[in-house]
């Protein structure tokens, strides 16, 4: 799902690069709130903040060490590309798993810190083109994936995942599609088949993934 | 949060990274495969900054062991930035 550096044109790269600073600032300032008022968290009240779920953590240094473990978790489980379909591999994206546990402003944060380390030490992902990367996987594929979830979370859990991971997954894939053609690469029409199909048996693998980690990390936590 | 769930927590990534190591499969993503069905794979521009690939360090020749140290210097990484973020929520 990594874009690489050569494939947008400038100006696309610098609007989006932009734009995942902004967010990453409002973000930044959201969690830092957050942080500092974990004390209170703790103690019961999350439905304004975001921060859902897995109790296991009883303040500010317990809420960033959090943060670190899912990042860790995350960048993991990037690293492991699996076979999907003859010669193609895919890996997890994360977005969902980040964002049920940590909510949507937190979850942007770690899937774009664990962006940027890839990015920037090991050539996974252009370091031009981290803002559309951002914009994909952090922005889209958890970020605004979270709210999916939340829609569906309160008919069935496994169904929420499920249409989440495939929202993530997919309206990724279609906006990097958008980005491409955008940027004269592709042409929209002609290579949307091709990209859907290729993406949606990466959907499944997201969600089953997804499902497997959090169930874990429930466990280990109770 | 009791220290042997959080050893398991942080040992958990470093036994994916373990087996990512070994095992992950070497033939391209999606995105990858996209290009070269599209045949726009050659417009990569590989800007370096620092380690070219995971399994591409340049002072350990065993891919395995390049691979999997990447993952350790990644997870080093992460936990070195949220430490500097803790420093500043304090």
């Amino acid at each position: 799902m990594h874009i690489p550096d050569g494939f947008l044109n400038n100006s696309l790269t610098v609007g989006l690069l932009s734009g995942a600073s902004v967010m990453f600032g409002c973000c930044l300032k959201r969690v830092h709130k957050i942080a500092t008022a974990a004390s209170s968290i703790a103690s019961g009240s999350n439905g304004s903040t975001g921060v859902c779920t897995f109790e296991f953590f009883n303040g500010t240094n317990e809420y960033i060490q959090k943060l670190t473990i899912i990042a860790m978790w995350v960048f993991s489980s990037q690293m492991f590309n699996i076979p999907v379909q003859s010669k193609i591999s895919a890996h997890l994206i994360g977005g969902v798993f980040t964002a049920v546990i940590v909510g949507p402003f937190a979850g942007f944060l770690v899937i774009s810190s664990v962006l940027i380390v890839q990015s920037t030490f090991f050539s996974d992902g252009g370091i031009l083109a981290l803002g559309a990367n951002i914009f994909n996987m952090a922005f889209i594929g958890s970020f605004i994936s979270y709210y999916v979830y939340k829609a569906v979370a309160r008919e069935n859990y496994y169904l929420a995942i499920l249409v989440s991971c495939l929202f993530s997954v997919l309206s990724a894939a279609f906006f990097c599609l958008i980005e491409l053609s955008v940027s004269g690469i592709v042409h929209f029409s002609s290579s949307f088949k091709n990209m859907m199909c290729l993406h949606l048996i990466v959907a499944l693998l997201e969600t089953v993934i997804t499902i497997v980690l959090l169930w874990l990390l429930k466990f280990i936590c109770k | 949060m009791k220290t042997s769930k959080k050893t398991i927590i942080v040992l958990f990534p470093v036994c994916i990274i373990l087996f990512a190591s070994l095992f992950s499969s070497k033939y391209p993503d999606t995105i990858e495969t996209f290009a070269i069905n599209q045949g726009f794979k050659n417009q990569t521009k590989e800007i370096v900054l620092i380690f070219n690939d995971y399994n591409d360090l340049p002072f350990i020749v065993n891919q395995f062991l390049s691979s999997f140290c990447s993952g350790i210097i990644g997870l080093v990484l992460l936990y070195i930035l949220y430490k500097t973020v803790k420093l500043f929520t304090k």
